[in-house]
């Protein structure tokens, strides 16, 4: 009896697991096989121009403008996020007492469970009026989509830097400390410390950003253009695929290139992770010799 | 105990799946207002049917009625000549209900200092040729146009499309917005926008502007004086009903509710012209 039971209790975890690979490889081969009709009529074109005209007589699927518009996005806020989020980290394991650790962490824990649809909301709501008090020429604009974003995922940078900060061992701290050093001393040996974790955070962060659909879908203002200025509305490629999908008729072109959208943001994110994770383990070899 | 529980939770879920009628209707944001406020009253006539309501836009319902996933389409425009073609390959029978006519409104922020427009300038903001306000009448404020745009799912996008711009591409800085509501309500925040939305989505909170010196109205817009209006459509496929009009079931009893002085008042309500009498002569 016992030895069947776990003979069950292991087959259905590789069960499990096989399923959790399957659905992996199966989504790749679908964004692959669906994409593959649009890349061969396309061709090249789609990276090479800019003019998004789907549904036109003569259409055009130029994603560049969409692309560089993701990735802008993605770097500003996480230029925006990624210190904000290490100075509240480094507040709260360094300097904070109980109490105040406790008030940062269920902050942040109740910040975190906002649906997006709230945030792009609040964005709408909010954020867009003050945009046009401050001069800008639209509400839904880049500027918005980044404090947006901002707001929707700090609380998730901080807990993922607090995360790597623990990770380094206190007995490295405490002996700065003793040797000496300040204060700011023993917490940029902390950060030294933990850098490969925080890079791996930073990653996390990137391919977050780069995936958020809603918000940017409902304040970054849905215009296809690159933008010269904060104030100008862009169209990062998740919000092109959520807002024409619905529409679009099942296997024609513009279906086709929609799948293509989602295969380059999925390239954009591989390269990021595979980047990242040499530039981690060619800095480990180097430091273990 | 757990299994009884079991069939008697199967079994009341199977029963509700036989007895209850279902109605699913999908399709165009424009119809939708009237469409919520049909299926509100038809379910005063019929309490136990279940009816979905979606209004994602025209192409959507088409789609749906394409893969059997609706059993009306909403639409604010007439079928694509591309969707004509497929109907006949796969052997099906869409037939067009007018239900109502819509006029297209041009809105503004209540504060701009503008009242009439022309389609050609409406074009040249549209395709970039104007972007600031200043271009159109020099005293107007030296400001950026912020243009408002259904996204391209929309039928008014596409009616747009037909009447204004005459085919020629938008410009890149046109924003596209996912909804009509969400259209109205950026224009009622930001002073130097324009959009166009459905007749009957135009609130107190916006100014409509007339369109070659014709306000929009109920007159207007039947008479066809009023240059960017056109009919909306209810699509049933015949095909699922043997060819022939269906005169027992629940789409039978929809689509007459819809078409009569009722249903038709209720187009009314909801801020379209009827396109038949809302009165019963006796």
């Amino acid at each position: 009896m016992k030895r069947f039971l776990n003979f069950l209790f292991s087959s259905v975890v590789v069960l499990v697991s096989i399923c959790v690979i399957a659905a992996l490889i199966g989504i790749f081969a679908m964004l692959i096989h669906e994409s593959l009709p649009a890349f061969k009529k396309i061709g090249w074109e789609f990276i090479a121009s800019g003019a998004w005209y789907p549904t036109y007589e003569d259409a055009e699927f130029g994603m560049l403008y969409m692309i560089l518009d993701s990735l802008i996005l993605v770097g500003l806020t996480s230029v925006v996020v990624f210190p904000m989020g290490l100075g509240i980290a480094l507040y709260t394991t360094e300097y904070a007492n109980r109490r105040e650790r406790e008030i940062v962490r269920s902050v942040t824990e109740l910040i975190s469970g906002i649906p997006s649809v709230v945030v792009g909301l609040i964005g709408v709501l909010l954020i867009g009026p003050f945009m046009l008090k401050i001069g800008a020429w639209t509400p839904f604009n880049l500027l918005n989509a980044v404090v947006s974003l901002t707001v929707l995922t700090l609380p998730y940078a901080i807990s993922l830097i607090i995360e790597s900060l623990q990770s380094v061992s206190r007995d490295l701290r405490e002996a700065a400390l003793a040797l000496g050093s300040s204060k700011i001393r023993a917490s940029a040996m902390a950060i030294r410390g933990a850098k490969h974790e925080m890079l791996y955070a930073l990653v996390l962060i990137v391919n977050r950003v780069l995936g958020e659909t809603m918000v940017v879908l409902m304040v970054a203002g849905g215009a296809v253009m690159l933008p010269r200025s904060l104030f100008d509305p862009i169209r990062p490629l998740t919000a092109a695929i959520a807002s024409e999908v619905g529409e679009v008729e099942l296997g024609s072109l513009h279906y086709s290139a929609l799948f293509l959208a989602g295969a380059v943001l999925l390239v954009i994110s591989a390269v990021i992770t595979v980047t990242a994770e040499t530039f981690i383990r060619r800095g480990k070899r180097w430091l273990t010799g | 105990m757990k299994r009884t529980i079991l069939s008697v939770v199967l079994f009341l879920a199977l029963g509700f799946l036989l007895i209850a009628d279902t109605l699913v209707i999908k399709g165009s944001n424009t119809v939708l207002p009237i469409a919520q406020r049909w299926v509100e009253a038809f379910k005063k006539y019929y309490p136990d049917l279940a009816v979905t309501l979606e209004g994602a836009g025209s192409s959507t319902g088409i789609k749906a009625l394409f893969n059997g996933t609706a059993d009306l389409a909403n639409s604010s425009r007439f079928l694509k000549s591309s969707e004509v073609e497929k109907m006949h390959a796969e052997k099906k029978y869409f037939v067009p209900i007018v239900i109502a006519y819509d006029g297209i409104a041009v809105i503004v922020n209540k504060s701009l200092p503008i009242n009439d427009i022309s389609r050609e300038t409406l074009k040249k903001i549209y395709t970039g040729k104007i972007t600031t306000w200043n271009q159109i009448d020099p005293s107007l404020p030296k400001k950026r146009i912020t243009i408002y745009s259904r996204n391209t799912a929309s039928g008014t996008f596409e009616t747009w499309e037909n009447k204004v711009l005459d085919k020629e591409r938008m410009a890149p800085w046109v924003q596209m917005l996912e909804s009509t509501q969400a259209e109205v309500e950026a224009i009622k925040r930001n002073p130097y926008a324009i959009g166009y939305v459905g007749y009957g989505y135009v609130t107190e909170d916006v100014k409509v502007l007339k369109v070659e010196g014709v306000a929009p109205s109920m007159k207007t817009i039947l008479s066809g004086e009023y240059p960017i209006s056109r009919p909306l459509f209810v699509f049933v496929d015949l095909s699922r009903f043997g060819n022939t009009w269906p005169e027992t079931n629940v789409v039978a009893k929809f689509i007459k509710f819809i078409v009569s002085p009722e249903g038709q008042k209720l187009v009314e309500d909801a801020g379209y012209v009827p396109a038949y009498p809302t009165t019963c002569s006796e």
